[in-house]
């Protein structure tokens, strides 16, 4: 047993604090929050040059054959440092499956360019409802020719306007079971027929309503299976919530580190307000709950790394870590006092991601249910 | 980065699960998580002596103590396994096996080493033991204790009282903490370790039963009760500083022996819930009992996690302090979430005696639902972990 990771992942993670800490400061992050794209294309081509987006692709696809675990190192920065930008959408949510259920044809064109920085991708699942159920899923795409056309709409897709491609998951079939007749498709977003239009959010956060009226797709844009899609949909969920809880751990730490200075900064009744007791037991539970976001986690990230089924470490993680990244951000604002409610505090920029965070593949409720399947009941 | 078991460990786990299936009774309903504490004393000596054949009692100590010189890991998952199957008798009373050996271990001399640890290792009753640290006027500001030892030629003579001191009525031996030295300028200066016969004249032990009528606590009165030079442990007046080195061994098993227990009540309550009819369908079948129960989920996982964290550190060498005080706290909030959202699903019948034939669970609700106030107390309360932790790991200012 190893709680420790490697003197690699050390150092990959002191790189990426150090890149982003130069590269995205907060007021970059402010800066982008009200920028006509909401991210940074430079940024975008620099984490390229270090090699991030293919940083779990074999070589022949451009990338450096780290682990999952790698990537999660990654990605618990980037969610310390709040970095505005399309990775998740493009690394968790479509290129992971790409790399697993795609042809060697399709991963030989798609999957360089992601490593490559020079496309986009994102992941468009969910529609009216907001729900992962299989039953919500009604986008519906019909054979004709040698197309399929999709009719329907997604919402909440993060990164439509900046995405070259989305990976969209339609209803080829209705049956009984409705996790059958779910198909994954590549959708070139400037095909004839695809609208979309932005869902202003809390966090600044680009997510949009993606409507497809007609929109026509050959038949080879088929990721996977016709019909059996929902395999691919477990596993891109499971991945993509793993992940999701990294950034939600690195930000949870880093709403511990900057309360816990305050607290020893910040002076009243002449003694820093971290001498009362009511102060540090409030950032005590906040420790407890940062370590307890970092273990689950990083056992979840290694039995997916070792290729074992981990669906219930995956969701007894995710659920914890969303409940608690908003607690602690609750107690972190409260522990800050006034100053903690201003624009110009840090504090807030973590505390509006908390709802996005907690949605991003299975809030709380879902996963909890999962759990409850997974233990039997 | 590795969170599997190895080989050794696995083998363990199913050597344990054999060993309680055989020699538990089966209607046993468990040891109490709270206290581990059996009602039956000559069943619980004789699980001792069993364990002690098994080479399991003492199995971190060395070799030549009687131990199997087993790795932190092994440790930790026997004392989660023992705990999961509710085997009494692992603990040779309340400190025995925990911080009473390892101590004598380190700072004993080779004469209480030779006379105690075998009486430990063997699971005779003889090497049962209780500790004397708290008292009325010293609890969480443990450092204010007035028992006093004074040296009257080769004797310490105490007198004083100890309070909470758990097991005392069975326990051959005490493990007993006093003050050596009035007129030390500090208080934490002037303790003393003491290794004290419970049978000794002028000590009384009085019952002190807890509010569900159980007696585990007791008060201790010593009265010129006599304890031979000998039986000090480590330096005279040094006692707190050894003091804190006992805490952090009695610490170490909090995490495994909740994550252990507590997986286990888990499971039973989740077949009840598939096993009972409510309100026309299974119990486990209402979204309410579901998403209780998977909140249980992940809490054993994260007690557990925090087990196997803490026993990683002290294979790195490292003394976990906050870690301790991190389980000892999520342990207790573990087990204040359980109990309360247990109870709440067994309805009307949490209220049943564990003995009853109304009672549901093996009636471990019930035992939980009482017990665990108790347990948020011992060993330190909510208000000092945390402070403890706020201090040693967040860097803040000392608070009291």
């Amino acid at each position: 047993m190893d709680f420790g990771f490697s003197e690699q992942q050390e150092m990959l993670r002191t790189m990426a604090r150090d890149f982003l800490a130069k590269e995205c400061p907060k007021a970059k992050v402010r800066e982008l929050d009200k920028d006509e794209l909401g991210y940074s294309p430079k940024m975008w081509s620099n984490m390229a040059e270090l090699g991030w987006q293919g940083l779990v692709f074999p070589e022949e696809y451009s990338g450096t054959e780290a682990s999952f675990v790698d990537l999660l190192v990654l990605m618990e920065e980037m969610g310390r440092n709040i970095t505005p930008g399309p990775f998740f959408s493009t690394v968790a949510l479509c290129a992971l499956p790409l790399l697993k259920f795609g042809t060697k044809k399709q991963k030989a064109e798609y999957l360089p360019d992601i490593a490559n920085g020079k496309a986009i991708w994102t992941f468009a699942f969910t529609e009216q409802s907001a729900s992962y159920k299989p039953s919500e899923l009604t986008l519906s795409a019909t054979i004709e020719g040698d197309d399929y056309i999709l009719n329907g709409e997604k919402l909440f897709v993060a990164d439509a306007h900046i995405a070259n491609y989305l990976l969209v998951v339609a209803r080829t079939a209705k049956s009984k079971n409705p996790e059958d007749g779910v198909t994954f498709f590549v959708v070139d977003s400037k095909a004839p027929g695809l609208k979309i239009e932005r869902i202003p959010t809390m966090a600044g956060d680009r997510q949009f309503q993606v409507v497809f009226n007609k929109v026509k797709v050959p038949k080879i844009n088929i990721l996977g299976t016709l019909n059996k899609g929902w395999e691919i949909v477990n596993f891109t969920l499971q991945r993509a919530a793993a992940l999701k809880c990294a950034e939600i751990s690195g930000a949870c730490q880093a709403v511990l580190d900057m309360t816990s200075a305050y607290a020893k900064e910040r002076i009243q009744f002449d003694r820093p307000i971290g001498t009362f007791q009511a102060v540090q037991h409030k950032l005590a539970d906040m420790l407890i709950d940062v370590e307890a976001i970092q273990y689950l986690l990083y056992q979840a990230a290694c039995s997916i790394a070792d290729g074992e089924p981990s669906q219930l470490q995956i969701s007894i993680a995710k659920a914890k870590a969303s409940e608690a990244y908003q607690n602690i951000c609750i107690d972190g604002i409260t522990a800050h006092g006034a100053i903690g409610f201003t624009y110009d505090h840090d504090i807030g920029l973590y505390y509006r991601r908390v709802r996005a965070a907690e949605f991003a593949a299975g809030n709380v409720d879902m996963h909890k249910e999962i759990i409850a399947v997974e233990m039997g009941l | 980065m590795d969170f599997k078991l190895g080989e050794k460990e696995k083998v363990l786990i199913d050597e344990i699960a054999k060993f309680a299936k055989q020699e538990l009774p089966p209607d046993w309903k468990g040891t109490q998580l709270i206290d581990q504490e059996c009602t039956d004393f000559d069943f619980e000596v004789s699980m001792s002596k069993k364990l002690a054949q098994k080479g399991w009692l003492v199995m971190s100590w060395p070799k030549e103590y009687g131990g199997q010189g087993a790795s932190h890991l092994e440790q930790t998952v026997y004392e989660m396994e023992v705990s999961y199957w509710g085997i009494p008798g692992a603990w040779m009373g309340i400190s025995g096996i925990q911080w009473v050996g390892p101590v004598l271990i380190m700072l004993g001399t080779d004469q209480q080493k030779k006379k105690y640890l075998p009486m430990i290792a063997s699971g005779d009753k003889d090497g049962y033991w209780c500790t004397g640290y708290s008292e009325p006027n010293a609890g969480s500001d443990l450092a204010s204790m007035q028992t006093r030892a004074l040296r009257q030629g080769d004797h310490y003579v105490i007198n004083g009282q100890k309070v909470w001191t758990s097991f005392a009525h069975n326990a051959r031996w005490c493990w007993l903490m006093a003050r050596t030295d009035p007129n030390a300028p500090k208080k934490h200066r002037g303790l003393s370790l003491l290794i004290v016969d419970m049978k000794s004249p002028g000590i009384t032990i009085r019952p002190l039963p807890n509010y569900y009528g159980r007696h585990h606590f007791n008060e201790v009165f010593f009265d010129n009760a006599k304890v031979p030079v000998e039986n000090l442990v480590g330096e005279e007046n040094r006692g707190w500083y050894h003091l804190m080195q006992a805490l952090a061994f009695e610490r170490r098993s909090v995490g495994p022996i909740i994550a252990g227990g507590f997986r286990r009540m888990v499971e039973d309550l989740a077949q009840y819930c598939k096993e009972t009819t409510y309100e026309g369908k299974p119990l486990c079948q209402h979204p309410i009992v579901r998403q209780k129960l998977a909140e249980m989920a992940i809490d054993v996982e994260t007690i557990k996690m925090f087990a196997f964290q803490f026993t990683w550190r002290l294979t790195q060498g490292a003394i976990p302090v906050y870690e301790a005080s991190r389980n000892k706290l999520t342990g207790d909030e573990i087990m204040r979430r359980f109990a309360t959202s247990a109870a709440e699903i067994l309805g009307a019948y949490s209220q049943a005696d564990p003995n009853s034939k109304f009672a549901r669970v093996r009636g471990r609700i019930q035992g939980a639902y009482l017990g665990f106030p108790g347990n948020m107390i011992a060993a330190g309360t909510a208000e000092v972990e945390k402070s403890i932790m706020a201090q040693f790991r967040l860097g803040l200012p000392k608070s009291y």
